[in-house]
């Protein structure tokens, strides 16, 4: 499964630190923000993986809308494999689609 | 022509992951495993494994139904094989749904063993309705998890 995604990603973890990519910490003037870092790239072991409905439920609202890249702190390979997993997920009915208010 | 023959050995790795209605019985789900073993023989494929991942709660009514079994076929084989599988899973009255993907491409079938089949419990608690208990541990799940990596204003 890894393959996949090796394959895709030609320039490896390029992506990795997000938007800015020279460091900026200061985001529109309102204190500092911690710098995120992808958690798959960090931790090579955590593969992405439509089947594994704990991990995918960290990127997506409790509505059940998917967390973007700027919150969730994915660089732009693994966001675009969550985005993929979760809707592949949402197919096999292991995510919802929307979860409606109560 | 060595090197014709050679890649022709060369398999695809898939996975089909089904849902089967979640009345059946494990006879019925037994045949629905064999008949999927069968057409990957018949195709020239390799079985390697089926994981019975268990009556489990769907998130949202499949075919009418608050629950499903879950099914998970691992096997190589080429293209044409995936269509026929997913043909007939159409064509099966007991599957409801079914995805398959990709895992890998250039697959030796002499380094890839079988495995006994995996049958795993699915949910303990069958009798709560749908909708109640499994999506509050999921909402409370993804607050606990995100909500430090949000920026304080």
């Amino acid at each position: 499964m890894e393959k996949n995604y090796e394959k895709s990603g030609k320039g490896g973890d390029r992506g990795e630190r997000g938007d800015k990519g020279d460091g900026d910490e200061k985001r529109g003037g309102r204190g500092f923000a911690r710098r995120k870092v992808c958690r798959f790239c960090a931790d090579k072991k955590i593969i992405v993986d439509f089947k594994d409905q704990s991990t995918l439920k960290y990127f997506v609202t409790e509505r059940g809308k998917i967390i973007p890249r700027r919150i969730s702190g994915n660089c732009s390979k693994h966001q675009r494999a969550i985005a993929k997993a979760v809707k592949q997920a949402r197919g096999l009915a292991l995510i919802p689609y929307l979860v409606l208010a109560a | 022509m060595a090197e014709a023959t050679k890649s022709a050995a060369f398999l695809r790795e898939y996975e089909t992951v089904f849902l089967v209605k979640p009345d059946l019985t494990d006879d019925n789900v037994d045949k629905v495993k064999e008949k999927v073993r069968g057409i990957v023989g018949r195709e020239g494929g390799k079985f390697l494994r089926f994981t019975i991942w268990g009556k489990k709660k769907t998130m949202y009514p499949v075919a009418k139904q608050p629950r499903a079994i879950y099914l998970h076929a691992h096997y190589l084989g080429k293209p044409a094989l995936v269509a026929e599988i997913e043909r007939n899973l159409r064509n099966f009255d007991e599957v409801s749904r079914y995805m398959s993907k990709k895992l890998g491409e250039h697959v030796d079938p002499e380094t890839r063993q079988p495995q006994d089949d995996l049958k795993l419990a699915g949910d303990v608690d069958d009798n709560k309705p749908f909708g109640g208990a499994e999506r509050e541990d999921f909402n409370a799940d993804v607050d606990g998890s995100y909500d430090d990596d949000i920026t304080p204003a």
